[in-house]
């Protein structure tokens, strides 16, 4: 993996165990939560232990979110017994929450742009204060340094504006925030994490996963919500299957496997199965000869977008020199039906790389190719009307109306084309498509007239992903398509992908999952301080390679 | 290019699994969606039980559309602006200032029409300023507007020099559409009132129906999310400022034909009560979108109570200030209910449980 040794130099850890005399131990019994008669919680019941972590696994909506809610004061249960070194307590809000010594990093980014990095650690702790009613700057800038250093982070400015972080340094410093002030030789804490490692790239998850260690040592414990299951497998001992609200069973790690795991969370009923015929259960496990350690859902590697004897096929895209305010000397091509990766550490320029392909970002320089016709000045409105499609990396932000519908949000950057006396949609054509997208992207909804914001995140990827092969795109750019999605929804999302360059249109990817890019993509584009620095096939590569490749080419 | 519907395959089936269909809970999502209609028909109800011989009356409600026509036509268009997420405080300005340029027009031995469509080329101007200063230089619109409010009044009391034009030189037809009607039967259907209907529908088909009025509520929605999506958000946002300025220069001259007066400020408590009916309207709204029918209701529950408090000979000063209290209670009221504010527990006790009834 990528280089622990590195990561524990910088981090100057010594893992020496010191266990706390009296072990911590929470117990969660008979925890329940419906929302509007629906139950998303049925009964669960948890052990948290001193020096252990525990991993929790589940698709999404399978009530691991609801449960961290419950626990962090959020929501209030229908019914929750809860016990905390055998004494019965109770959660009624974040404040007794933090009483009791838990500390939470929740999925959603909660960073205030205006505010500077150190101001944002500090967002859920108290000030440090003068007097009662003066912020002590210098003993804020302190503390946040210190629990910065805890993480092993020294890139990040404590006054820089939060608004100029990219998102995995904006996911660190959130990360940071539960740390600022605690101290386990004083008080052992409960971690709870919820996704912590899905907005960051593999060498910024190694520091979490040291820091994990780090606090397991010193007998916390944690509770570690995701989607990667091979983290499971790094970082905890013990695991939690739930599905559909309930807890389905714990392992210990040693003892259960990413297969087993997959099966439980899937669930072997019919129920979350798409109709067709052959084992998707099977087709999620990574097929046998991949170098590849415990991993989810993985694409098989023989169906990936090598080129398939494309001879003398014109490049669908071609770049040259581009140069933004965010990007420099960037030349690559592309031609239809393959699947190219963006490989590079968090701040690369790989996002931006995109955006300046999709018009957001202003050209300084340099000429874009679409099927031979030059793009010039591109616009979004423009790039979608020549057949591009794009997925922004921040779904919520950047892609979605949450308060919209379904159909409203699939239809959005393509309006032009339901267009019925000059300037009415024609609804029943939109409705018809929608209808007909949804059942492609296989999303669960109620119906396409469902707002965004009661769907799972698996199911709004699916919806942008239904906006991005609404009109059959020629060039589709990808930014973090899997992001925070369910095993499931991944497994539909590598289909949907490979249905795309299947028929012919040239995809370029962007992923931080260097599995997944190594199963999907012919050849990666490595990515460097805001430039390409050079391109290698996947046929030789292995994730050890690819890492070296983005750290600097060793 | 247009997408062919006989391709369809099949219907859509939805593919939740498990579990009923989601219902809200009834008080809360009841409260949000009607509360504000609720309180309207309380206020009726209420004026109707104190002037029960003239308030619920067909000649009264014809004359309180009339009285409201002209606030509607600015809180209709004031609507489109606000489903961008942007404001524009500079309507009744114009308003004033486009009955001084038509009145000047008439003045100057300008005719009818050419007098007219001076001052709806003014409106349309002024909001194309608007619309250039907070579009396309990035000036927030309480900004820009609250400026060009202060230069648009200035420019009427400068063209005017304060004073009110009236009297012979305002052509006989002009002033006699503000009063005039149209008769069917029994009926007199008030000039005013069909423009101001024509308005609503206007913009009622503009928001619900049309490929703009989806991208707008894309704008307003997310911002950042729209322009990724290819909407091009800048020549919108100024679309929606010059429909905004177009608004209230008719509704400039529908007051100065109503007066037969132009007065440099006479437009003034326009603004203030467009954006108050438009907030009215967003209340019951399911997702707190501004939505023209809303709208509507809001500038009837201003009208009537305008009419209402006047039929009982309150205080025009109590008057305002009991608009105010309305205004906030509703929109109090609606944002609580939207944070799924808990009853309180001896209500709690009254109510079914919650999803009992699936």
């Amino acid at each position: 993996m990528a280089r622990p040794d590195i990561v524990l130099c910088v981090l100057g850890v010594s893992v020496v165990e010191h266990r706390m005399t009296s072990s911590l131990h929470m117990q969660i019994r008979q925890a329940s939560k419906a929302y509007a008669g629906i139950p998303a919680l049925i009964d669960a019941a948890l052990d948290l232990h001193g020096g252990e972590a525990l991993g929790l696994v589940g698709e999404n909506g399978a009530g691991k979110s609801t449960l961290i809610k419950l626990l962090a004061g959020l929501e209030s249960p229908d019914s929750l017994e809860l016990r905390l070194n055998g004494g019965r307590v109770t959660i009624p809000d974040s404040a007794a929450a933090r009483q009791l010594g838990l500390r939470f990093i929740h999925q959603e980014l909660a960073i205030v742009p205006a505010l500077n990095v150190a101001e944002n650690l500090f967002l859920n702790n108290p000030l440090p204060r003068i007097g009662g009613a003066f912020v002590n700057r210098a003993a804020l800038y302190r503390l946040a340094r210190e629990a910065l250093r805890r993480l092993g982070i020294d890139h990040i400015d404590l006054r820089q504006r939060a608004s100029l972080l990219s998102p995995g340094d904006a996911m660190l410093v959130k990360i940071a925030s539960a740390f600022v002030g605690a101290d386990e030789q004083k008080q052992p804490l409960i971690y709870i994490m919820d996704e912590p490692t899905a907005a960051l790239n593999q060498a910024e998850a190694q520091l979490l996963y040291a820091v994990i260690e780090r606090l397991r040592a010193r007998g916390c414990a944690l509770l570690v919500v995701t989607h990667r299951l091979h983290e499971i497998f790094r970082i905890a001992q013990r695991v939690t299957v739930m599905r559909d609200g309930m807890v389905v069973n714990t392992h210990q790690i040693a003892e259960t496997s990413a297969g087993e795991l997959i099966h439980e969370m899937t669930g072997s009923s019919a129920a979350h199965q798409p109709q067709s015929g052959e084992s998707r259960v099977g087709e999620a496990l990574p097929p046998p000869h991949q170098p590849i350690d415990a991993t989810s859902a993985m694409p098989p590697s023989d169906f990936s977008g090598r080129p398939r004897g494309v001879t003398n096929a014109r490049p669908l895209l071609r770049v040259r020199d581009l140069q933004t305010d965010a990007l420099t000397a960037t030349s690559f091509h592309l031609r239809a039906g393959e699947i190219v990766g963006v490989a590079g550490l968090a701040g690369a320029g790989r996002s931006q790389l995109l955006q300046a392909l999709m018009g957001i970002d202003k050209l300084r320089a340099g000429t874009i190719e679409l099927g031979g016709e030059a793009l010039r000045n591109p616009a979004p409105a423009v790039c979608w009307g020549r057949g591009m499609a794009y997925l922004p990396e921040e779904r919520r932000s950047q892609g979605l109306l949450l308060g919209g519908r379904i159909s409203h949000n699939m239809t959005l950057p393509h309006l032009g084309r339901f267009r019925r006396w000059l300037a009415l949609i024609d609804r029943r054509a939109e409705n018809l498509r929608s209808q007909q997208l949804s059942r492609s992207v296989q999303l669960r909804a109620t119906g396409i007239q469902q707002r965004l914001r009661e769907l799972s995140g698996g199911n709004q990827q699916k919806v942008m992903f239904a906006r991005a092969i609404l009109a059959k795109p020629r060039l589709v750019l990808l930014d973090e398509p899997t992001r925070g999605v369910d095993v499931s929804a991944k497994r539909d999302i590598y289909r949907l992908i490979r249905e795309l360059a299947a028929g012919g249109a040239g995809i370029l990817l962007v992923s931080s999952e260097l599995d997944e890019l190594l199963a999907l993509c012919g050849r990666i584009l490595i990515m460097r301080d805001r430039r390409l620095v050079g391109e290698a096939s996947t046929a030789d590569l292995d994730e050890r390679a690819l890492l070296s490749l983005m750290f600097a080419g060793t | 290019m247009r997408y062919n519907p006989a391709h369809i395959w099949q219907p859509y089936r939805p593919t939740v699994t498990g579990y009923a269909l989601p219902q809200r809970s009834h008080l809360s999502s009841f409260l949000r969606r009607y509360g504000t209609l609720i309180g309207f028909m309380a206020i009726v109800l209420f004026f109707w039980t104190q002037r029960p011989q003239t308030f619920m009356t067909l000649p009264n409600w014809v004359n309180i559309t009339r009285q409201m026509s002209i606030l509607g036509v600015v809180a209709f268009t004031m609507t489109i602006v606000m489903v961008t997420g942007d404001f524009d405080l500079s309507v009744g300005a114009m308003a004033s200032l486009v009955g001084i340029v038509a009145g000047s027009a008439f003045q100057n031995g300008g005719g009818l029409g050419q007098a007219v469509a001076l001052a709806l080329l003014v409106g349309v101007a002024g909001g194309a300023l608007n619309g250039l200063l907070v579009a396309g230089l990035g000036i927030s619109a309480f900004v820009a507007t609250l400026g060009t409010l202060t230069v648009f009044r200035g420019l009427a009391l400068y063209t005017s020099g304060g004073a009110s034009i009236y009297g012979r030189v305002i052509p006989a037809e002009f002033s006699s559409f503000g009063r005039g009607a149209i008769v069917i039967g029994e009926l007199r259907i008030p000039n005013l009132t069909l423009l101001a209907a024509l308005a609503l529908a206007l913009v009622f088909v503009i928001l619900r129906f049309t490929i703009v009025g989806r991208r707008l509520y894309a704008i307003g929605g997310n911002r950042e999310a729209a322009r990724f999506g290819g909407i091009r958000i800048a020549r919108l946002r100024m679309l929606s400022f010059v429909i905004s300025g177009l608004g209230a220069a008719v509704a400039g001259l529908m007051l100065f034909s109503r007066l037969s007066t132009a007065h440099p400020t006479q437009g003034e408590g326009l603004m203030l009560q467009a954006i108050a009916a438009v907030f009215l309207g967003m209340t019951m709204n399911e997702e707190a979108q501004p939505n023209v029918l809303g709208t509507l209701v809001g500038v009837l529950i201003l009208g009537v109570l305008a009419n209402g408090l006047t039929q009982m000979q309150i205080d025009t000063y109590i008057q305002q200030i009991l608009t105010g209290v309305i205004i906030i209670l509703a929109v109090t009221l609606s944002s609580l209910s939207q944070q799924g504010l808990r009853a309180p527990e001896w209500l709690r006790r009254l109510l079914p449980e919650r999803g009992e009834a699936a």
